[in-house]
């Protein structure tokens, strides 16, 4: 559905994509993940022909992509990372704006309309302008203006910013049911646990370059790092910190402000034998959690630095 | 596709207070504020009749000529408000109170007395002197050739004067050029719909590059409806002025609306260029619109009466560059003149830059692509 081939766009001296390749199959939830500025943003912008780049291949539905490539343009949806409605229309003047340039048969439309500000959950509120909507409720309306139309391909960039638990919620299962309605998505994102949630292929971005693409089991199985275990430990000495450290299957163990924390080799479980260790030392302990690896793992594996920063 | 587009814009226009304040409310409020500060000045300009004495002796009783030449001028409609005083005494204690602007002892050669000067004395003054050259013609052709008498014209001391079939007025220039400020004042309607097509200026520009919805078309739309919108607002305006304030825009009144569609046209090219310009943040286009609007009606007279006359004369270049002030003659050749011409040239000055600065913007927006957003 997309393919995007040695995409190279400069602001300046600024390398902002640096010989990104793409490739989005049909059906997918494909989530593009990394941190601000990791180059997300700018590789839709290109693919949609709002930008201009200096080297590369981008083709949609077969066809290479251009700004007067409306037959295309019309089979997609596109909600931006900044809201982008009409501040004097209503909710649903906006979305039936928009969604009227797409489909301009007003009777066609009507239907379309009411079933995007359902899905949306906006019916309580379409006749007020989006200057009385809270954060949530104007992303949920950012939502339903580039979806009305039901394209076949939608692209997310960061929809959830700034939006409280609730509306997220919502916005995440409502992308899910645009997909099992048969929807491509391309979905960028800074947060790892929504694009774990929803995607069912990911690509990690950083400084302009895909560092890294598959399922997020397939990701989490190119690094080193398995379970991480933590354990609430009022006083530990360096002498047990030493013999946990060199326990088989763990990478490393630290303890600090408290917390003894354990990371484990991929596919080994460490659990039991850290906690064995701590009770042949008598040394008493709190709570404990372990964790699979996360994709913040992942990055920090591969980049050295933490997704979340 | 249109009715979309062009409907909705029509929508959020009304709906945008900001910009009717600029385009609908302040003109409002200013064209009233400028009939009450003006209400009164044209008639102030005008000369009233006024209170002039005659001694009322035996010569003046015998000199039939002149009684009734000067009681000609004196009805109601007349110059003076003629006052008979029985002796010079009578009329002098007149003069000295403000009763009397001044007073004629007819004599053998009628004489004015007056106090002090004005238009009032000079006007007295200039009947008289009138008289006595008509009376000196009279006597000189009744002594040379008496039978050529009877071709003389017949007296007359006052002349009508008609450059235009209206009235001259000393402030409609005003309201003119409020008009022509309402005008460049489209320039907010023209900006915001540029803005709200550009991709490198606003989110919502990038999201409708995105559309499938053909640019051009999008961008006529829109603009359609900022004109549409802005009309509307200067004939609100035209209406306002000339129904509740009474302002007199005389007979052309086809004309007139003309002249607002092209100054809406120009208003809104205006402000179309200008937000074309990528560089600049909305805020310092929108004191540019403002600038640029105020220095126009400020030298086509908005706000010093008769500096569009001076800057005419004085660097006529800088007049016919002013959109503002050929809007303003525009106006005031069709409330003046019965001829077309000098209307006719400043509808066409205003509308060939509208016209260059449609063709401007077209040409910068007609990109979809850009080097950042």
């Amino acid at each position: 559905m997309i393919q995007v081939k040695n995409l190279v766009k400069r602001y300046g001296d600024l390398l902002a994509l640096d010989n990104f390749n793409l490739e989005v199959r049909e059906g997918e939830t494909f989530g593009l993940l990394g941190p601000n500025g990791s180059g997300k943003t700018t590789a839709i912008n290109c693919i949609l022909s709002l930008l201009k780049y200096s080297k590369g291949e981008i083709n949609l539905f077969g066809s290479p992509m251009k700004p007067d490539n409306y037959a295309s343009k019309k089979r997609i949806g596109v909600v931006m990372q900044n809201v982008a409605v009409f501040n004097e229309l209503t909710v649903i003047e906006n979305i039936d704006y928009f969604c009227g340039l797409y489909i301009p048969n007003k009777k066609e439309r009507n239907p379309l309309v009411e079933e995007a500000i359902a899905f949306t959950g906006l019916d309580d509120y379409r006749k007020f302008l989006p200057s009385k909507l809270s954060g949530g409720l104007l992303r949920r309306l950012n939502i339903a203006c580039g979806v009305a139309h039901k394209p076949d391909l939608i692209f997310l960039d960061e929809p959830t910013v700034a939006v409280d638990p609730q509306s997220r919620n919502h916005i995440l299962e409502g992308i899910k049911e645009l997909n099992r309605n048969g929807a491509t998505i391309i979905y960028t994102s800074h947060y790892m646990e929504e694009v774990e949630q929803i995607c069912t292929r990911i690509m990690i971005m950083d400084n302009g370059k895909a560092i890294a693409t598959g399922t997020k089991e397939e990701l989490k199985a190119m690094i080193r790092s398995g379970e991480k275990v933590t354990v609430e430990i009022p006083d530990l000495s360096n002498e047990v910190l030493r013999e946990i450290d060199s326990l088989s299957g763990l990478i490393d163990a630290k303890y600090d402000d408290q917390l003894l924390t354990a990371r484990c080799v991929s596919e080994s479980y460490c659990l039991s034998s850290v906690l064995d260790t701590l009770r042949k030392h008598n040394v008493g302990f709190g709570r404990v959690f372990s964790e699979p690896p996360t994709l913040n793992d992942v990055f920090l594996e591969i980049t050295g630095k933490e997704l979340k920063d | 596709m249109f009715r979309n587009i062009f409907g909705k814009r029509i929508i959020g226009s009304i709906r945008d207070r900001g910009s009717l304040v600029w385009t609908l409310i302040f003109p409002l409020v200013l064209a009233t504020l400028f009939y009450i500060v003006f209400s009164g000045i044209d008639a102030a300009g005008m000369l009233n009749r006024f209170p002039l004495g005659v001694v009322n002796d035996a010569a003046f009783q015998e000199n039939v000529a002149f009684r009734t030449a000067i009681e000609s001028v004196s009805d109601e409609d007349g110059l003076f408000e003629l006052i008979l005083h029985d002796s010079v005494e009578e009329a002098n204690v007149a003069l000295e109170n403000g009763e009397i602007r001044g007073y004629i002892i007819v004599g053998e050669i009628p004489t004015l007395i007056v106090t002090m000067d004005g238009i009032e004395q000079t006007v007295a003054k200039t009947f008289l002197d009138r008289y006595l050259q008509m009376q000196n013609s009279i006597e000189h052709v009744m002594m040379t050739n008496p039978a050529a008498l009877a071709n003389l014209v017949p007296m007359e001391f006052t002349e009508e004067i008609s450059l235009s079939h209206n009235p001259p007025s000393g402030v409609l220039n005003f309201f003119y050029a409020l008009l022509a400020m309402t005008a460049m004042y489209g320039a907010f309607q023209g900006g915001t719909a540029i803005i709200y097509l550009q991709a490198n200026l606003s989110a919502l520009g990038a999201r409708r590059t995105v559309s499938p919805a053909k640019r051009w078309k999008v961008i006529f739309y829109d603009l359609l409806a900022a004109l549409a919108i802005h009309f509307t607002c200067m004939m609100v305006l035209l209406a306002f002025m000339n129904f509740v304030l009474g302002i007199d825009f005389g007979q052309q009144i086809g004309f007139v609306i003309l002249t607002c569609f092209v100054g809406s046209m120009l208003g809104i090219s205006f402000g179309a260029l200008l937000s074309v310009t990528p560089r600049l943040k909305e805020g310092a286009k929108i004191s540019i619109m403002l600038a640029v609007t105020m220095v126009c009606v400020f030298l086509a007279g908005l706000m010093v009466g008769g500096i569009n006359y001076i800057i005419a004369e004085r660097v006529p270049i800088l007049a016919w560059i002013n959109p503002a002030a050929r809007l303003v003659d525009a106006f005031y050749a069709l409330y003046f003149f019965d001829t077309y011409e000098r209307f006719a040239l400043n509808i066409v000055i205003v509308l060939g830059m509208s016209i260059v600065m449609f063709i401007m913007t077209a040409i910068l927006t007609r990109r979809q692509r850009y080097e950042s957003i």
